[in-house]
């Protein structure tokens, strides 16, 4: 009893004292997980993958790119990335088959990054996204596996095409029948980030059964204790595991680069932001903390859902999302896409801006950017928008425009171009989702 | 070989008689078996001085003695016979090797046999004296964890649902006797201990939390769609529960009014209804319907001359003929009431959206309104509907003079009262949809936004009882407390009426977000409510689209209000609930202490910022990874010590009995039974023992101990898992098959054990148990119903099955991908069923091709027969492949066969180690009956022992498997005498002490 109350005690003032200085930027000289010694520089960059999703479709006439590099030439809906097309890719013409001739709209997003078949009607069933099983294959060492955010409820109701709106409401799918638990609210979203969520929740866990495993233990025989011990000692190392990690994120940034502090944020207020600017804003910087301390190396980001109900009064656009994307050749309609392209731009900037290693976050991230339809007046899933944001470490090239378009169907599939960027990440599947091949020239 | 084991069987047979006679000198109750520590036998002391030691020093003692002794083994260590007994491992081994001639080596000078016997039976003798001395004694019995699958039962009988938190776990390993469920071999590790608490979360996100407590899902239950996916499932099961249809309800009361002739004379209409599975209440209301003939009109008139023509039982009608009458009168009723429905179409109500949620609310509700009413105006009047005109049809035509057509309305009003147009409605579609939109259930059917909406007055009203009533409210008011349905209506609400209708795009609701979870609190509720009833007035609204208005607000808050009260005040009852989770789990009372820590941890939690789901999910997998749970530690009552031989013993408390009792029969926690006999204190009186093993065998829940123990007896435990057939040779061999083959044995098993059948059925049982996918491999008839439907074959003989032997799965599991093998079908026989000690091969032995198709013109018998040639393997060989042989009539996946995959023809009858040539299994089984029988119950007791005590067996059990083997032939072999002599056993009741 004691113990527990005492424990408590000492860690939320720990927590309460450590506050913000907690997030400190990752360092790649410190060993991370189970001592891991540094080997060579660079070797231990973690890499990071956030896909940033925006529904409805763009304006086609104003979404396109030429060139390559500095003399790249970019659509007006693009406009907000032209400090970035040496870092960006634009890449036409992929496809995701199970979202074809199913109807529009939640059949459209709710299989994007998994490329699995959905089922209509009251039973939810889809399959697992990328982004989880990334989480899945990398979350050990992280203190969150994934972070799943979002600036729009879900929402459950049934579309005309009598898919349930769930799929159109969530990207990051823990398995076929059931969605990840999106966060929207950014307190919420900043406080996951902290030691009294993932990682600690394990840590209070085991706090608590060590103390009944010794309660037993002095209640068992001299053989019996031994068996006990072995728990004992699991527990104990366990924890031990648990502090390493914690110890070397919370040390990391003690001298990343002298003089460079790194990003901090101070905790947003209760509640939700009135203004989708702020909002966004909150989002992105949380995203942007995630990476910069390494609590996550994967993330996904709505921005908006399917057949979404925002709303710009500031832009300024009279409609809401959806019914505007209807009209997408809309001069108001190329203002909202470049409202979100700004979106992407400004993590770009807060990820460019964290020094890392030589180089940056940016450096050793991709921001995958997507929309779950080409027109969003014609709704059509002959193709998807893609951009990516940042060089994976130098694994991924950039300043390109790739177009596959005119390819055959088995070549130009998002499930390709989804194992290519699982393969940099370092986890390497045979086949997922439609796709058994890596996306050529990515 | 066949030497040495004649030799061992000669030494059981002299402890048997030994252990029998002196337990019949004893006196049955259980302390009285408690054999004092005696005085070591002199003769045997003397018998080592004298005839053993100077012949290990003679033949060993130049190797295992001096300074550094072979393989660490010093025989001149051994200079009294207690030294001896202290080491009693060692020389169990020594033992062995003397009497195999495995020792001394061939290099070395080599005892006569009658040497050799005198150091085996010297030992032997030690041996049995040092049993009987010590019989009872409960052995080395460690703590231990609970093994994967008791976990995975254990959260099981707590959940109530099948969540098998450990099925990526590692596999445990085995024990030396094949068992998982022993201290020796159940080691925790920090890897495994990360996976339990992943597992703990696991379950613990199962977690459905309920107005009074709460339940676990068989999903996780953390997103809005998994929580309604749990109460919306949970309304239809009651819904589909309930008999609606009309014919069955004719169909009970033709068989209620024709009782006499149908032989029911004491029949009560109670008594039908609940026999025909329908309601009473209405049973009652439909009787009336039926013979209330005054003033009868139109349909009920209709329905009653119909009535008076179904056929009389005295005509002896089949049940068919009677049933297809009462669906035609179904049929005419449903027919005749549609004509009389309402329908509501969605009005147009400017400002609102044609699709709006208001309008669409409103139409609900007066469709729920009207269920049971006469729609007045489809009726038509007698003197002037004009047969001719489109849309004329004489059930609707009344009477045109007022007194009649009042009564003939008052009739119809009557019927539709009785007969609703509906019962219930589960599903709805906005209107301007595709009609085959289905699969919606429940839904309020707003378009593209979510809304529950609750249809079903008609059968609430008619035709369920107080009970059912209850239920029903309960499980709606838990719908909208578990998903939260009004809040989400709300937000759903204010994105439809900006993205779809606009209403809301203008500024003042800018402020108002969908996403906002606060929207529903009073005051952001309140202002929604306030600014969106000015919109509808100041744009010149009817009164009535105003009242429609505000009376969606005024159901959808009051909704929002409730909701929010019945989950705050839901809050204390999961604690509550969580301390009486933590109890049961860890299958003793719980201490006030341990209930203070359990709750300190919630609070703790919800202090470092958890709210108050998490805060309960992570106690209660703190509850699943405590070392209460995880653990099975036995606590004795030291207060009443005694001895058995060497060693001090002391008696189970009533709990760890309890525990181990549940875990030795289901795999899992006791139930609440058997922790009432715990709490009562009583569990140790051998008759309430064997009363609760009674009950407990019967239990469905010991299929997990004919899985547990049955298929890790017989070496198919992870036979599903089992993937070395070519399903491209054998595409018979799918997964289904796969299942089947591995249930066949575990629902033998089970049956045998509920059923209390003879241990020997197992061997000589004529039946086995099938389902289609395994009758159709068996070449038995398909069974009915659906393809996991399992049933009893009978006289199975006549498609070559019965009994374990010929099952498919060892057979398949015996063969080595495209060939069968005798070998190690015999090797299974020998060793698992009949329990023969057979050493290992040595290690040059010459492959068989593993493809039948390339023995080239041998069959397989004849290159084995060849191979037995070379006397190194010939004497082992002999004493099983016999066995095998026996089984050449089935293929690699257990089909039967007339030629193998070369195309010879099979030949199964071989010579058997009596001299008899026989074939199949019938001369298999001839032959045990004849010679082994008694072999097979020595095993199965020796691996029940093994089993039940968690331990191997050792010299001292012997008493108890001789009372075990007594009591199966006291009994007529019957399983349950194996149980009760071993759980009413020292062994079992007992547990060593320091």
């Amino acid at each position: 009893m004691t113990t527990i109350l005492k424990a408590a005690q000492s860690r939320r003032t720990f927590l309460r004292g450590a506050g913000v200085t907690m997030l400190l930027p990752w360092l790649e000289s410190i060993p991370a997980w189970g001592g891991t010694a540094a080997q060579g520089r660079g070797t231990l960059l973690p890499k990071r993958l956030a896909v940033i999703f925006m529904a409805n479709g763009i304006n086609p006439n104003n979404w396109w790119a030429k060139g390559s590099g500095e003399s790249m030439e970019l659509g007006p809906s693009l406009e907000p990335l032209l400090p970035f097309r040496q870092r960006l890719n634009f890449i036409g013409g992929l496809f995701n088959e199970a979202a074809t001739n199913v109807g529009i709209h939640p059949g459209q997003t709710g299989n994007l990054l998994s490329g699995a078949r959905l089922t209509r009607g009251p039973e939810i069933r889809g399959g697992i996204s990328f982004d989880q099983v990334l989480a899945n294959r990398l979350g050990e060492s992280s203190v969150q596996p994934s972070l799943v955010l979002g600036c729009e409820q879900p929402t459950t109701g049934y579309h005309e095409t009598n898919f349930s709106m769930a799929y159109g409401s969530h990207i990051s799918w823990a398995s076929a029948t059931s969605p990840v638990p999106m966060e929207v609210y950014p307190s919420l979203a900043f406080d996951s980030l902290f030691e009294n969520r993932g990682a600690q929740r394990t840590r209070s866990i085991l706090d608590r059964v060590m103390e009944q495993a010794a309660d037993l233990r002095r209640q068992a025989s001299t053989s019996d204790q031994k068996k006990l011990d072995e728990y004992l000692t699991s527990v104990r190392e366990v924890e031990r595991r648990i502090d390493r990690v914690r110890e070397s994120a919370n040390q990391a940034g003690k001298g990343t680069r002298p003089g460079q502090p790194g990003f901090t944020l101070q905790r947003p207020d209760n509640g939700l932001p009135q203004d989708i600017r702020e909002h966004m804003r909150l989002m992105a910087d949380i995203l942007a903390l995630a990476f910069q301390t390494n609590k996550t190396s994967v993330a996904t980001l709505l921005l908006c859902r399917d057949i979404s109900g925002m709303f710009y009064p500031f832009l300024p656009v009279t409609e809401a999302h959806h019914l505007l994307s209807h009209n997408d050749t809309s001069k108001e309609f190329t203002l909202v896409n470049q409202y979100y392209t700004g979106q992407l731009a400004y993590l770009a900037q807060r990820l460019q801006s964290m020094a890392e290693g030589d180089g940056t976050v940016l450096d050793n991230s991709c921001l995958l950017f997507m929309s779950n339809m080409w027109s969003g007046s014609r709704h059509d899933s002959t193709r998807v928008p893609v951009l990516t944001l940042g060089n994976l470490g130098g694994t991924l090239q950039s300043g390109r425009v790739l177009d596959y378009y005119d390819r055959p169907a088995d070549t130009r599939r998002l499930c390709s171009l989804y194992l290519s960027l699982m393969d940099r990440m370092g986890v390497e599947l045979p086949s997922f989702g439609d796709a058994d091949e890596r996306l050529a020239g990515i | 070989m066949i030497a040495s084991h004649q030799a061992l069987a000669a030494v059981a047979v002299a402890v048997v008689f030994a252990a029998t006679s002196s337990c019949a000198r004893l006196p049955p109750s259980l302390a009285s078996q408690t054999v004092p520590t005696a005085p070591r036998s002199a003769n045997l002391d003397h018998r080592y001085v004298t005839d053993v030691q100077p012949l290990l020093k003679t033949y060993c003692h130049s190797c295992h003695g001096g300074s550094s002794p072979a393989a660490r083994l010093d025989l001149t260590a051994f200079d009294t016979t207690g030294r001896v007994i202290s080491a009693f491992d060692v020389w169990e081994r020594l033992h062995g090797r003397l009497d195999r001639r495995e020792m001394p080596p061939r290099s070395a000078a080599q005892p006569t046999d009658a040497e050799r016997r005198t150091i085996t039976d010297w030992f032997a003798a030690l041996r049995a004296y040092e049993a009987e001395r010590n019989a009872g004694d409960p052995g080395v019995v460690l703590a231990r964890r609970l093994s994967n699958a008791e976990y995975n039962y254990t959260v099981q009988d707590l959940t109530g649902v099948d969540i098998a938190p450990t099925k990526a776990f590692p596999v445990d390993p085995a024990n030396e006797a094949g068992f998982d469920n022993s201290g020796e071999t159940l080691a925790i590790s920090p890897a495994l201990l990360t996976k339990y608490i992943d597992a703990a979360r696991n379950v613990a996100n199962h977690i459905v939390f309920q107005p009074h407590g709460f339940s676990f899902a068989p999903y996780e239950v953390l997103t809005e769609t998994d929580r309604d996916r749990f109460v919306v499932n949970r309304i239809m099961d009651f819904y589909r529960r309930q008999r609606t249809d009309l014919a069955d309800y004719f169909f009970a009361l033709w068989r209620y009014e024709n009782r006499s002739a149908l032989g029911l004379k004491g029949a009560s209409l109670a008594s039908i209804a609940t026999a025909g599975g329908v309601s009473l209440p209405y049973l009652q209301r439909l009787q009336q319907l039926l013979h209330d003939r005054k003033g009868a009109f139109g349909p009920i008139a209709g329905m009653q001359r119909r009535w008076d023509e179904l056929p009389a039982a005295s005509t002896r009608p089949s049940e068919a003929t009677v049933r297809a009458a009462t669906e035609a009168l179904r049929d005419y009723v449903i027919g005749y009431r549609k004509k009389l429905a309402w329908t509501f179409d969605v009005p147009r109500a400017r400002p609102l959206h044609i699709a709006s949620e208001i309008t669409a609310m409103h139409v609900n509700r007066q469709e729920v309104l009207h269920r049971r009413r006469l729609n007045p105006h489809v009726l038509l009047a007698a003197d002037t509907a004009d047969p001719a005109a489109k849309g004329y049809d004489a059930d609707l035509v009344v009477p045109s003079e007022p007194a009649a057509r009042a009564a003939a309305v008052a009739s119809l009003e009557k019927f539709c009262d009785v007969i609703p147009d509906a019962f219930l409605v589960t599903e709805r579609t906005s209107p301007w949809l595709a009609k085959n939109q289905t699969g919606r259930l429940l839904s309020a059917g707003f378009h593209s936004a979510m809304g529950y909406f609750r249809d079903d007055g008609p059968l609430y009203e008619l035709l369920l009882d107080d009970g059912g009533r209850r239920e029903l409210d309960g499980l709606w008011r838990e719908l909208d407390v578990i998903s939260n349905a009004p809040a989400r209506q709300l937000a759903g609400f204010v994105w439809f009426e900006r993205t779809d209708t606009n209403f809301m795009l203008s500024p003042e609701f800018n402020h108002l977000r969908a996403e906002d979870l606060d929207l529903a609190s009073d005051v952001k509720f309140g202002e929604l409510r306030r600014l969106y009833e000015a919109k509808v007035a100041a744009s010149g609204a009817t009164a009535e689209t105003r009242r429609m208005t505000q009376q969606y607000f005024d159901e959808l808050g009051a909704a929002i209000r409730a909701t929010a009260q019945a989950r705050a005040a839901a809050e204390p009852t999961h604690l509550e609930h969580l301390v009486a989770f933590a109890e049961r789990a860890y299958r003793r009372p719980i201490e006030a202490a341990e209930r203070d820590a359990v709750l300190a941890f919630y609070r703790q939690l919800r202090q470092s910022g958890l709210g108050h789901e998490d805060a309960v999910r992570d106690t209660l997998a703190s509850v699943l990874v405590s070392p209460h749970v995880l653990y099975r530690v036995d606590v004795v009552r030291t207060a009443a010590q005694s001895r058995i031989g060497d060693h001090a013993v002391a008696p189970l408390t009533s709990y760890s009995l309890a525990n181990r009792l549940s875990y030795f029969l289901w795999s899992s926690m006791p139930d609440a039974e058997l922790m009432a006999r715990a709490a009562a204190g009583d569990l140790h009186r051998p008759e309430i023992l064997r009363a609760q093993v009674r009950r407990m065998l019967r239990d469905g829940r010991v299929s997990r101990l004919a899985t547990e123990f049955g298929a890790n007896w017989l070496g198919v435990r992870r036979f599903e898992e089992y993937n070395s057939v070519d399903r491209e040779r054998f595409p018979a061999f799918t997964n289904d098959l796969r299942r089947a083959f591995f249930e066949e044995p575990v629902r033998f098993l089970t049956a045998l054990i509920r059923e209390n059948r003879p241990v020997t059925d197992l061997l000589f049982g004529d039946y086995t148990y099938v389902n289609r996918p395994l009758a159709s491999h068996y070449g038995m008839p398909q069974p009915d119903g659906d393809a996991e439907r399992w049933v009893r074959v009978d006289k199975a003989g006549r498609y070559q099955r019965g009994g374990l032997l010929p099952m498919a799965a060892f057979l398949t599991q015996s063969s080595p991908g495209q060939r069968t093998s005798p070998v190690k079908r015999g090797y299974w026989v020998a060793r698992n069923v009949l329990g023969q000690h057979i050493p290992a091969p040595p290690p040059d032995v010459p492959a068989i091709p593993s493809d039948e198709a390339d023995l080239g013109s041998l069959t397989l018998a004849q290159t084995m027969a060849r191979h037995r040639a070379d006397p190194n393997c010939a004497s082992c060989h002999a004493t099983f492949d016999f066995f095998g042989l026996a089984f050449e009539g089935y293929g690699p996946v257990g089909e039967r066969r007339e030629r193998d995959l070369g195309g010879r023809t099979v030949d199964p009858a071989t010579e058997f180690p009596d001299g008899v040539r026989r074939s199949g299994v019938a001369g298999i089984l001839e032959y045990v009956r004849a010679s082994r029988q008694q072999d097979f119950v020595d095993n199965l007791s020796r691996r029940l022992v093994s089993y039940g005590l968690g331990r191997g067996v050792i010299p001292s059990d012997r008493r108890l498997l001789d009372q075990m083997q007594a009591a199966l032939r006291a009994n007529g072999y019957r399983f349950s005498g194996l149980v009760e002599t071993l759980v009413t056993s020292p062994q079992f009741l007992m547990k060593r002490v320091p």
